[in-house]
């Protein structure tokens, strides 16, 4: 019996694939408690967290939903741009149930109040939310069958989607934004049960999604298809099948990112709704140590990734840097992270510290 | 026998077949729009695709080169944005106009060449560099200005408005009839400059050479002695030369500049490029062939405005339909060329690899032609209803801003009327301010037409306690605005109950916008009268 | 060249070559898998800068300092992958970085003609504004040599295996061009495992063996069957003295026909064969480089699909070919690249050892942590593979525990057929002993092993029935006595 219990070393824990991203957010984190030093109060309200720790958490479960399942495709050694279109999907499919009239021909006469009531939806919520994902998994199906059977290169393939998805979800709701006023649905994105409700679902499609890997042989799988391909080939791992699932997966991880966006802001929003998340979802996975050509993964690094990229924005609006200069700068976070992760500087690196 | 030379002639000319395509289906397409569109046969539409379209040809352009050598550059609607806000502040500032064009494509080339370097010699992956380019100049047009910035400049107006008039189809004493902007000449010039550049420099060879065979060319480029590396690095260079100059013609057009212009730019400007032919994986394709895929852009948004019942974000769907049927076909080409290759064990492009593809494709067709379907419907049953004649006012530049008839919304409060709301802007650059009364009369007006109607009191005092319930008249209902899309609403409304008047505007796609506006903005569409299209 | 001496880490290259080519000649550069040849061309053309050694260039000394530099000076390499362009047309694939301009434009018309001259004097005549994909690779071959020799109007024209993808035909042009090349004073190195071309088209043979010289020779010189001696390193005098080895064969129980394979075969890789393996017993696939073993092997386990024949395991009739299949009826394949096709160099040796038999589980029938390590310690234990612990990343071991680690996972799935494809490449001589006897001990339980490699000595040793290829085809099987001497008459061809 050897090695099952590891020794702790330092070394072993700056190996962690969370070290990194870790020492990264601490390091933001830090910045803000020197020179704002009210970012770190918490308030309680009628039961509920509040605070500005608390709004990054909050804020940054959609690009973590969308990270969950970007990992799982990068680790393969694709890439899926059509996450933010497929949230813009789920959007439209879920207010659509819920308020069909937009494209009914005929409206009931009492359609003003009907609406605007909280409690009226014309499907109940157990039906709109398994429809919704459900159409969600098939747009991420319709990429991995692209990418693993028609071997389109997963760029080129999901580009289709990101492209065709936004004029899709218009499709669905007939170009109209969608009010939905149902109360329930909209505890979705800001229901708090001591921590946003967001918080929860972001935790659960974790727990899910590390159980589907690690406790099946499936993360095993992907990150050998994707370190390997030949060799996972050959060792008679039918690499198709997990890309498909892969795909499968994240789609179905931007249709309830989809669900908790419209339902923050009440509206199916097509023309808006993950505009350039994607970005943001590959962005984390990397900051989070998975390499873009595929390989070993971390789900929870992936997480961290995201709340770090919300944490820089938060922090950057809590110092008055106007909304949009953040772009800018979230660049310059992008390369500085390429940079520190590509071979070139670290081996740069590794010569001047040895 | 004829059929057999004609075979001949097609084997030995197969590298043309996706430009011959692109061609046909343009032309197809504009034909079958000209067909069902009384209106589009007005030659004058075929001159305003290209006045219209000239910074995405232009943009198109340099973005070609960049994935001929098999790589892409999402940085290019960042560029351009950047380029008009630049432009517009310089401008406002009192530079003169062409050192303002000379800093900017100075700004842009450089930009480019950033980008170049770091993928060429950093080992960048283009995707990640480019699009860290996007954020980067997309944030920088937010650190000039955060509204847009309009344009007044003489040389500018000339340029943008000057029309050249097309011999043979115009009337040069009256100056009326065919015309075509300087523009979209420029546009031409670029084309040409870049056709001449594809196929008679070395640059251009070695764009060629380095791109295609999935990355191997590369290698192989190098070992023939080719300098790869600079040729990599100039074509990100002249893409951001491009972008810049896609940028002037664009701030040109629209007399303006803001960092919200060409949102999803780069996919336009991608898709054109495929659509033309041209292999995502790099290494074939024709610059002549992005003249097609732009006129293909062109005519489908033409399709869709003459169409007038479906929306403009048609297009999207459209074009992405018409990528992925390229791109298909483009793979399928692609297998059963790699096919001929001596096959090491275990090659990818196996039996069942093509009949996927196949599978793909013929899908992938099937849903192009389901949509053309929907959309030659739609056009036959208006055809039938007989709004085919119509022309929308603006089938040309994006809607244009216009600023909200304030003046006039003043003066109908104090006329009397509890409710003045005007929405303008949208995809068929509408303009209509409503007056609502407290006897129930509702009074609408586009500037050209009246319509009227009649609800009762109690409904208008209905109306007002609604509009008061969601909070008009709290903090929580605010001002909002950008300038829009283009095919976006702007809206000014102004509400009056019980001694408090309160005006408060909006745009459609700006999320920032107080949930319960467009609560109450749905609640007024329900009740006023609309707008029929002119018979 | 004089001397030579190259290392890379852990391997010496190349050991103290001298290697000469005379203007007008056609020099053959021979031996097996890993003998320097490609190192020795790596150093001629700049790729790679020799430790110690000198290269003279028409009695002048020169340093190479990069391809480029090479064909400057006269030294041109045309690779076994054709290093050209597809997608471009065939004149520009000659002419490119060096098309002519007219008014400071490429001149199209200048660059077709010329390069329509280029490929006459090679006796081609193709039109040239075709693109190069659009043509069979034995016309992309002559067009990389046209422009292998215009680029540098070479002195020296390397050919890097020039012949693996032509068919007879085909690879009879290419000779008529070497030899008027020859005639015109081109000296040209030939790199090729076809030991007959060697004799139709060679002057002179270098023959290299494990980074050392072993000699050159006039091709009139040497028959045949001495070239192979010295290439697999056998004295052809201590040949004839060898005791003859009895193979085991008819000595063990020899059990029932576990996989049989009727006129199996695929086009291009290798022709229809059979092959019977019985339980409990080794077969040994012999056969020069190129001869087609690997691929008889990827046939076997289900790699590539054949276009003819059949394969029964156990009796049933194989219908789906898929390495997954194999595995669950029992076959494994223990591949040559291990490299490529063996490691997932980032996964543990623990993850690399259960993959195999975790992918016939499936997906969702995991195997416990607890289960994976005893797995990984017990075949850790078995092969002796040197590694600190089993989480260490399979890329920090030395290329012959990696190849260990291959040989557990597949000896995990518990197969009954088990097809090694050179497993003791790479391995220290005590290690190779081990695997042998372990091959011979899973055939005495019972299994069904085929054992491929290019060391005569192990094949005889390990087998008990002994299966030749030569030229992608099976030509030979023998039972009972055989020496080496009868093997490599059987490897070689008819003549001795």
């Amino acid at each position: 019996m050897t090695q099952f219990i590891s020794s702790f070393t330092w070394k072993k824990v700056t190996e962690n694939r969370l070290f990194f991203p870790l020492v990264a957010l601490a390091f933001i984190l830090l910045f803000d408690l020197i020179f704002e030093p009210g970012f770190f109060t918490i308030t309680t309200r009628e039961g509920n967290l509040h605070g500005s720790l608390v709004d990054i958490l909050r804020n940054g479960s959609i690009v973590s939903l969308l990270a969950i399942g970007m990992t799982l495709v990068i680790a393969t050694g694709g890439v899926d741009l059509s996450v933010g279109a497929v949230m813009a999907i789920a959007a439209s499919v879920a207010a659509l149930l819920m308020n069909p009239y937009v494209l009914a021909k005929e409206l009931p006469p009492n359609l003003l109040q009907l609406i605007n009531d909280p409690q009226f939806t014309y499907q109940p919520l157990w039906v709109v939310i398994p429809v919704t994902l459900i159409v969600a998994a098939v747009c991420g199906l319709w990429n991995g069958l692209l990418v693993a059977y028609g071997r389109i290169q997963p760029m080129v393939a999901t580009l289709i989607l990101m492209i065709a998805g936004r004029g899709i979800a218009q499709l669905i709701t007939n170009g109209v934004r969608i009010q939905i006023f149902y109360e329930p649905y909209a505890y979705i994105g800001q229901g708090w049960i001591v921590l946003p409700f967001s918080l929860y679902i972001v935790a659960f499609v974790f727990v899910i999604a590390w159980m589907v890997t690690r406790r099946t042989a499936i993360g095993l799988f992907i990150e050998s298809v994707g370190i390997n391909f030949r060799s996972s080939f050959f060792s008679g791992i039918n690499e198709k099948r997990i890309r498909l699932l892969a795909y499968t997966f994240c789609g179905l991880c931007a249709g309830i990112a989809g669900l908790v966006a419209s339902s923050d802001i009440k509206t199916s929003d097509a023309s808006n709704i993950g505009l350039t998340l994607e970005l943001d979802a590959i962005l984390a996975v990397v900051i989070g140590g998975t390499l873009m050509a595929g390989g070993r993964f971390s789900l929870l690094a992936s997480i961290v990734g995201a709340i770090i990229i919300q944490a820089t924005t938060t922090s950057m609006y809590a110092f008055g840097v106007p909304a949009f200069a953040l772009q800018a700068i979230k660049a310059v976070v992008v390369i500085l992270v390429i940079l520190l992760y590509s071979e070139q500087v670290r081996g740069f690196v590794r010569k001047i510290a040895g | 026998m004829l059929l057999r030379k004609i075979g001949a002639l097609v084997s030995t000319n197969q590298r043309f077949i996706p430009l011959t395509a692109t061609a046909v289906l343009a032309f197809a397409a504009y034909g079958a729009g000209a067909y069902f569109y009384s209106g589009m046969r007005e030659p004058q539409v075929f001159f305003n695709l290209f006045r219209a379209n000239h910074y995405l040809l232009i943009s198109a352009i340099g973005m070609t080169f960049v994935i001929l050598t098999g790589g892409i550059d999402l940085s290019v609607a960042g560029v351009v944005a950047l380029t008009t806000v630049a432009s517009a502040a310089l401008l406002r500032g009192g530079w003169s106009p062409w050192a303002v064009m000379l800093l900017m494509l100075a700004m842009g080339t450089a930009l480019g060449a950033i980008m170049g370097s770091f993928i060429t010699y950093l080992k960048v992956q283009p995707f990640i560099a480019t699009l860290a380019g996007l954020w980067f100049a997309r944030g920088m047009c937010f650190f000039i200005s955060d509204d847009a910035i309009a344009i007044d400049n003489r040389i500018y107006r000339i340029l943008g408005q000057t029309k050249l008039l097309i011999p043979g189809l115009s009337n040069p004493v009256t100056k009326e009839g065919g015309f075509i902007s300087i523009l979209a000449v420029v546009a031409f010039f670029v084309l040409i400059v870049a056709i001449y550049i594809a196929h008679y420099t070395r640059f251009g060879r070695t764009v060629y050479a380095i791109g295609g065979n999935e990355g191997r060319n590369e290698q192989s480029a190098r070992l023939m002695g080719l300098p790869a590396n600079r040729t990599k690095m100039l074509v990100y260079t002249l893409n951001g030369f491009c972008s810049a100059l896609a940028g002037i013609t664009l701030s040109i057009y629209v007399s303006s500049g803001h960092g919200l212009y060409a949102q999803t730019f780069e996919l336009d400007v991608i898709a054109s490029v495929v659509m033309g032919g041209t292999m995502l994986t790099g290494g074939s394709g024709y610059v002549f062939g992005t003249l097609f895929g732009v006129l293909i852009y062109g005519v489908t948004q033409t399709l869709i405005q003459f169409n007038g019942q479906l929306s403009s974000w048609w297009t999207r769907i459209v074009i992405g339909a018409l990528t992925l049927m390229f791109i298909g076909a483009q793979s399928l080409l692609a297998a059963r060329k790699g096919g001929r290759q001596a096959t090491k064990t275990g090659a990818l492009a196996s039996p069942a690899t093509l009949r996927n593809r196949r599978v793909l494709l013929v899908g992938g067709g099937a849903i192009v032609v389901i949509v053309l379907g929907v959309l030659v419907s739609n056009a036959t049953r208006n055809a039938a209803g007989g709004s085919s004649a119509e022309t929308p006012t603006a089938l040309t530049a994006a809607c244009q801003f216009k600023p909200f008839r304030q003046d006039q919304a003043a003066s109908l409060m104090a006329g009397g009327a509890i409710i003045a709301y005007e929405r303008n802007g949208g995809p068929n650059c509408i303009d209509e301010l409503y007056a609502v009364y407290p006897d129930g009369r509702i009074v609408g007006d586009d500037g050209t037409n009246r319509v009227e109607k009649q609800v009762t009191s109690t409904g208008v005092e209905k109306l007002l306690s609604d509009i008061t319930e969601k909070g008009w008249f709290t903090d929580e209902m605010y001002d909002t605005w950008h300038t829009p899309c283009g095919q976006c609403y702007g809206y000014y409304l102004t509400v009056y109950y019980k001694g408090q008047e309160k005006t408060v505007k909006a745009v459609d796609g700006g999320t920032d916008a107080p949930a319960d506006y467009w609560q109450v903005v749905s609640i007024i569409n329900g009740v006023i009268p609309h707008f029929e299209p002119a018979p | 060249m004089k001397g030579i001496s190259k290392a890379f880490p852990g391997v010496q290259a190349l050991e103290n070559v001298d290697f000469e080519l005379k203007t007008g000649e056609i020099h053959a550069l021979i031996g097996e898998n890993g003998a320097g040849k490609s190192t020795l061309i790596k150093v001629l053309t700049g790729v790679e800068r020799p430790d110690a050694g000198t290269i003279t260039l028409e009695a002048k000394e020169i340093q190479v300092k990069s391809p480029q530099h090479a064909q400057r000076l006269g030294i041109s390499t045309v690779y076994q992958e054709i290093n050209l362009c597809p997608n471009l047309t065939v004149a520009e694939n000659i002419l490119i970085g060096r098309q002519p301009f007219r008014f400071g434009s490429i001149d199209w018309k200048k660059l077709n003609t010329q390069a329509a001259q280029f490929l006459q004097r090679l006796g081609i005549n193709i039109d040239v504004t075709q693109t190069l994909g659009s043509y069979s690779v034995a016309i992309q071959q002559m067009v990389a040599i046209a422009r292998a020799l215009e680029i540098a109007s070479a002195k020296v024209l390397i050919l890097d295996e020039p012949t693996s993808s032509l068919d007879t035909h085909e690879t009879e042009q290419l000779f008529q061009v070497m030899r008027q090349l020859k005639h015109e004073g081109v000296g040209i190195i030939f790199i090729t495992h076809f030991i007959a071309q060697v004799y139709e088209v060679a002057d002179r043979i270098t023959v290299l063996r494990n980074g050392k010289l072993v000699g050159t020779y006039d091709t009139a010189a040497v028959p045949r069957l001495e070239l192979i001696a010295k290439m697999i390193g056998r004295n052809l005098a201590e040949l004839d003295d060898m005791v003859k080895i009895k193979l085991e064969g008819s000595k063990h129980i020899k059990g029932d026909a576990l996989l049989q394979a009727k006129a199996l075969g695929l086009t291009g890789a290798i022709e229809p064969f059979d092959l019977e393996l019985h339980a409990g017993e080794v077969v040994g696939l012999a056969g020069l480089l190129g001869s087609g073993r690997t691929e008889m092997a990827g046939l076997l386990f289900g790699i590539d699909k054949p276009d003819s024949g059949s394969v029964t395991v156990n009796g049933k009739p194989v219908k789906r070919y898929s390495p997954l299949g194999s595995i669950a009826r029992g076959v494994a394949l223990c591949p040559e690249d291990r490299k490529a096709e063996g490691i997932v160099d980032d996964l543990t040796v623990r993850e690399n050892i259960v993959l195999a038999m975790q992918a016939s589980r499936g997906w969702l029938k995991y195997l416990s942590m607890q289960q994976q390590y005893e797995i990984a310690d017990r075949y850790i234990e078995l092969l002796k593979i040197a590694t600190p612990s089993p989480d260490q990343p399979v890329k920090n071991l030395s290329g012959g525990n990696q190849q260990k680690v291959i040989l557990a996972r597949w000896l995990a799935t518990n197969p009954q057929v088990l097809i090694l494809d050179e497993p003791t490449r790479g391995i220290d001589v005590g290690a190779k002993a081990e695997i042998q006897k372990l091959v011979l001990s899973l055939a005495e339980e019972g299994k069904a092993c085929v054992f491929i490699s290019s060391e005569l000595e192990e094949v005889l040793r390990t087998s008990h029935r002994i299966v030749v290829l030569r030229d992608r085809e099976k030509v030979n099987e023998f039972t009972g006595e055989v020496d080496e001497h009868t093997l490599m008459q059987a490897m070689a061809g008819s003549e001795s």
